[in-house]
């Protein structure tokens, strides 16, 4: 059986002895399951473990890479996939009493691609109630209750994808799949100290996904490195006819090689002025230094604002009135009363009170910016900041009156689709990790998979994971 | 195309937005955040915070209020009726920052997000010909 150590390690490093017939699919499935069941009550990580799947499939795995055939580097890897993608008979809760009895009879495309490739399903990770879209006001806001943090279990992992955080920091499986309308990728990653990369609005395809907001919702990898993110996005992007949201067949495919580095372009960053009123000082240091990493190692790196305008009110504005209109039936039958949040038992009445002119506006506003960040690509490939101002806050804080703060790159960044990854950077004085975030032009997710993987050859962040007994 | 508007966003906004948006859009703790530490714990900052709504803007609250009240008053808590109340009222503002971008008719709504994957080609560089000289600016 594989001693403690493997559970850290990357998808890369996992590949290499798995093809190599050193390390069994099997025995690894069964080290995460084991790992899983004892920790991850703990951290509230999982809604559910899928040991008979991810049993089955580890054999199915270990079978083929015995005769010969080995699909690639995420075959027999084990994952959890957050529990708002479908499962074919497996409940799929979307973290919300209401649906906790939901089963769909088919798996969604990710999980269709992720078997094609032969990655192991081990359970469907916990998550925030209807990944927030009717708001929460605390982090216990969800049907597996508060996830806690592998790196400091009286805080929070941040939200929506909290389970699939917590899981990859805990090294309970080797990645997890997340999705973000705004933040639920990037600032788990940042909070638990994983990397994770947000794709370009349709790249991978959101078919048997809960829908929140459908213009903004995106699917993406959360994992030990950069280069694991990749090869994760290798396997799950692609156009699909099943999505109308994805992007056409010659735009949506990834692939990845490391060997792609070599051939890759010198990058130009644009670090970012106003995209955070303020730092905490925790993460200033931290990000201080992650500047310096960026300037020494990168082609040029020049200061750059975001454009001002509503943005991050336009983004409001349209995830509140989608969300109203994908949760209506549960909004008019008044079962959102069962959902466990206060807020998020009654925000649903007032998103549904914005009138059809003022999205309009919202999203003639998007197009606007959509422009102006295109201009700011043809200066710079990427534009850099601190993935959060903060780290992981308490569980008990309130977050609606005790945590805010402007957030236009994130605003920005989601209504227009465009791709970001979160790296880790670094840690505050309490040993809280940091998070380092790349944002690319919209299609260009290579050159922020290109920016992380760039600065994880020059520092060891990544490879730190919290001590767990 | 639009011009720009002051998006400059109060805390107490940001707040609303969290009710709204919430989609893990980011939120922080108010004491580590220090140009608006005191504004979270001062109850009457608050109100200084909180941004002006014109008479129209109020009535427009009103309305919404009263709208939800209508349709789904008899389940709702007196404790929810308020901050129903709250959260309509922090509607508002964002959206009078929105309504005042100026966008222009002819601009397009992105009905459906397509991100910018597919740009204007550049127009290749048109051989070097010299002007006839009598050709006035902005013929």
């Amino acid at each position: 059986m594989p001693g403690e150590e493997i559970v850290y390690l990357s998808v890369s490093e996992l590949a290499k002895r798995i093809e190599s017939k050193k390390l069994s699919p099997v025995d690894l499935t069964q080290a995460y399951l084991d790992r899983s069941q004892k920790l991850g009550p703990r951290f509230n990580a999982y809604a559910r473990l899928a040991p008979e799947i991810a049993l089955e499939q580890a054999k199915a795995a270990e079978k083929e890479i015995q005769r010969g055939h080995y699909r690639g580097a995420l075959h027999g890897i084990p994952y959890a996939a957050k529990d708002l993608l479908a499962v074919k008979g497996l409940p799929t809760t979307w973290g919300a009493k209401p649906y906790a009895n939901q089963v769909f009879d088919y798996n969604a495309t990710v999980i269709e691609h992720l078997n094609r490739v032969g990655a192991v399903m081990i359970g469907k990770a916990s998550m925030i109630e209807l990944a927030g879209g009717m708001g929460y006001r605390f982090a216990s806001a969800s049907l597996q209750g508060e996830a806690k943090n592998p790196w400091d279990t009286t805080c929070w992992t941040c939200g929506s994808s909290s389970g699939s955080g917590a899981i990859v920091a805990a090294g309970l499986a080797a990645f997890a799949i997340g999705t973000e309308t705004w933040g639920s990728i990037v600032c788990p990653s940042a909070f638990c100290g994983v990397s994770g990369l947000r794709p370009t609005y349709g790249r991978v395809s959101r078919y048997g996904t809960m829908a929140l907001a459908p213009s903004m919702d995106k699917i993406g990898p959360m994992a030990r490195s950069a280069e694991d993110c990749a090869r994760i996005f290798a396997a799950i992007a692609g156009h699909d006819l099943k999505d109308r949201g994805t992007v056409p067949i010659d735009k949506g495919a990834f692939t990845y090689s490391p060997s792609m580095e070599l051939h890759s372009r010198p990058l130009k960053i644009g670090w970012l002025t106003n995209a955070w009123k303020s730092l905490a000082p925790g993460v200033a240091k931290p990000i201080e230094t992650a500047s310096r990493v960026l300037k020494r190692y990168f082609s040029s790196v020049k200061d750059v604002a975001l454009p001002v305008g509503p943005w991050e009110d336009a983004g409001s504005i349209i995830v509140a009135v989608e969300s109203a209109a994908s949760f209506r039936s549960l909004i008019r039958s008044g079962r959102v009363s069962e959902l466990t949040d206060p807020l998020g038992q009654i925000a649903g009445y007032v998103n549904e009170q914005y009138s059809a002119a003022d999205y309009l506006q919202a999203l003639k506003v998007r197009e606007i910016v959509q422009k102006k960040m295109d201009g700011m690509f043809e200066t710079f490939d990427i534009i850099a900041t601190a993935a959060q101002p903060i780290a992981a806050t308490p569980l008990t804080l309130n977050l609606e009156t005790d945590l805010a703060f402007p957030d236009p790159l994130g605003g920005i960044g989601n209504i227009c689709g465009l791709p970001a990854m979160s790296v880790p950077c670094g840690f505050t004085e309490k040993n809280l990790p940091v998070g380092l975030q790349f944002v690319g032009r919209a299609g260009d997710d290579f050159a922020v998979i290109q920016a992380g993987r760039t600065f994880q050859l020059h520092t060891d962040w990544h490879k730190k994971h919290p001590k767990i007994h | 195309m639009g011009n720009k508007s002051n998006s400059a966003i109060s805390r107490r906004d940001f707040a609303r937005r969290a009710a709204f948006v919430s989609a893990a859009a980011s939120l922080a703790p108010s004491n580590l955040l220090s140009s608006e530490s005191s504004a979270a714990t001062l109850p009457a900052q608050h109100s200084l915070n909180a941004p002006k709504i014109s008479r129209e803007g109020q009535a427009e609250v009103e309305s919404r209020i009263q709208s939800i009240f209508a349709q789904y008053g008899d389940r709702l808590s007196d404790a929810q009726k308020a901050d129903i109340r709250r959260l309509a009222t922090e509607a508002q503002a964002p959206l009078d920052r929105l309504r005042a971008f100026a966008t222009d008719n002819g601009d397009g709504p992105g009905l459906y997000l397509k991100p910018l994957m597919e740009r204007e080609k550049k127009p290749s560089p048109v051989p070097t010909t010299r002007k006839p000289a009598t050709v006035p600016k902005n013929s």
